[in-house]
């Protein structure tokens, strides 16, 4: 599927319900996988098993998180009878991280280099048999998502020769609309959503949020944005000067 | 092969920006310092300097930047290290994990 393909496709399911983009994605693809955080993407979950029972579904185990996530991931598999997938880093990489930085590097150093082993290289390898993928992600989590697509081609996964979708069935559902759809349909979800939180990833880097708080200000809310990038502007000068 | 320009900030203490220091850094231990031909600094005390005057004629806002100079005379302008990586420096070699969450920071959904 090309750029083109995309366009015609997010063309024609502008406007349609979460299940209509899902059963379109589960229809098109044979290689597509589920992506399940362990929070409130759970509806994917119930939604795709209504279309497809044998739906591949598969979670990244970073090692760091809550544990009842863990329980939770347990809960999912036996609940929807899927083969969850739980993947893992590389026991090198991280034995390699955490002995030349630490079990904490990211309050220190930031969290990229940590999220690199224990997230995006067992995803990588992951999708690297897709032709795509599922993600939860919503425009309301943050305001860096508020374009988020319902269907896109992956800018980071894709290879040259081998194009990857990326298929957001929630791009246009509040947090509102997924919760009214956990309760109308007895959806387990996680016990940390009762403690407030409404992102939940990794334990050391995710804490509840206020109402009315982005979800994405519960993650690394130690990092400074302002230090995220090296400014060249003639403002930097006056700044400084 | 092409020319090289690394184009690094100097803060108004005399330190290297960040950002700067860390790409430098991973050029080093990549082995591929070497193919850096030249390296400019726009220094916060001297804003008149090369580095300001070449981030101004490019039009780049960040730094570091690099500028490819082919052997046609033709100036690439790179701000992304991994574009730089991918097309220049290593364009057979695989992409690190943190390469690629560098350059796509809406990876933070993962
Ligand atoms: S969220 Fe935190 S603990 Fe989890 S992989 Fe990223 S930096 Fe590491």
């Amino acid at each position: 599927m090309d750029g083109k393909l995309v366009e015609r496709a997010r063309r024609e399911l502008a406007g349609a319900e979460p299940q209509e983009i899902l059963r379109w994605a589960l229809e098109r693809f044979q290689r597509i996988a589920l992506s399940f955080s362990g929070a409130e993407d759970v509806v994917l979950v119930d939604m795709a098993v209504r279309i497809r029972p044998d739906v591949a579904v598969f979670s990244l185990d970073t090692g760091r998180l809550h544990p009842e996530t863990y329980r939770f991931l347990e809960r999912v598999r036996e609940h929807y009878g899927i083969a969850l997938e739980v993947l893992f880093p590389d026991a090198a990489e991280v034995e390699a991280l955490v002995r030349e930085r630490g079990l904490y590097s990211f309050y220190r150093e930031g969290h990229k280099a940590c999220c690199a082993v224990r997230k995006v290289a067992p995803l990588r390898r992951r999708l690297a048999g897709l032709d795509a993928w599922v993600t939860g992600q919503r425009r309301d989590q943050s305001p860096t998502r508020a374009a988020v697509p319902v269907v896109e081609l992956d800018a980071a996964f894709s290879q040259p020769d081998r194009p990857l979708v990326k298929v957001n069935p929630l791009a246009e559902w509040s947090s509102a609309q997924v919760w009214a759809y956990i309760r109308a349909h007895d959806v387990p979800y996680n016990a940390l959503h009762a403690r407030g939180y409404v992102s939940i990833g990794c334990e050391p880097c995710t804490r509840p949020v206020l109402p009315h708080q982005h979800e994405r200000e519960g993650r690394w809310w130690w990092e400074d944005a302002r230090e995220k990038e090296c400014g060249l502007h003639a403002g930097n000068l006056a700044a400084n000067g | 092969m092409a020319r090289v320009t690394m184009v690094k900030k100097v803060l108004a203490d005399g330190r290297p920006c960040r950002k700067c220091a860390e790409v430098e850094a991973r050029l080093r231990g990549e082995g591929l310092w070497s193919r850096i031909h030249r390296v400019v600094v726009a220094d916060e005390r001297d804003p008149e300097g090369e580095g300001w005057r070449l981030a101004r004629r490019h039009g780049i806002a960040t730094a570091p930047f690099f500028l490819v100079e082919d052997g046609d005379g033709t100036v690439r302008v790179y701000t992304a290290y991994l574009r730089l990586l991918r097309e220049v420096l290593r364009p057979a070699a695989a992409v690190s994990a943190l390469d690629l969450l560098e350059a796509h920071p809406e990876l933070d959904f993962v």
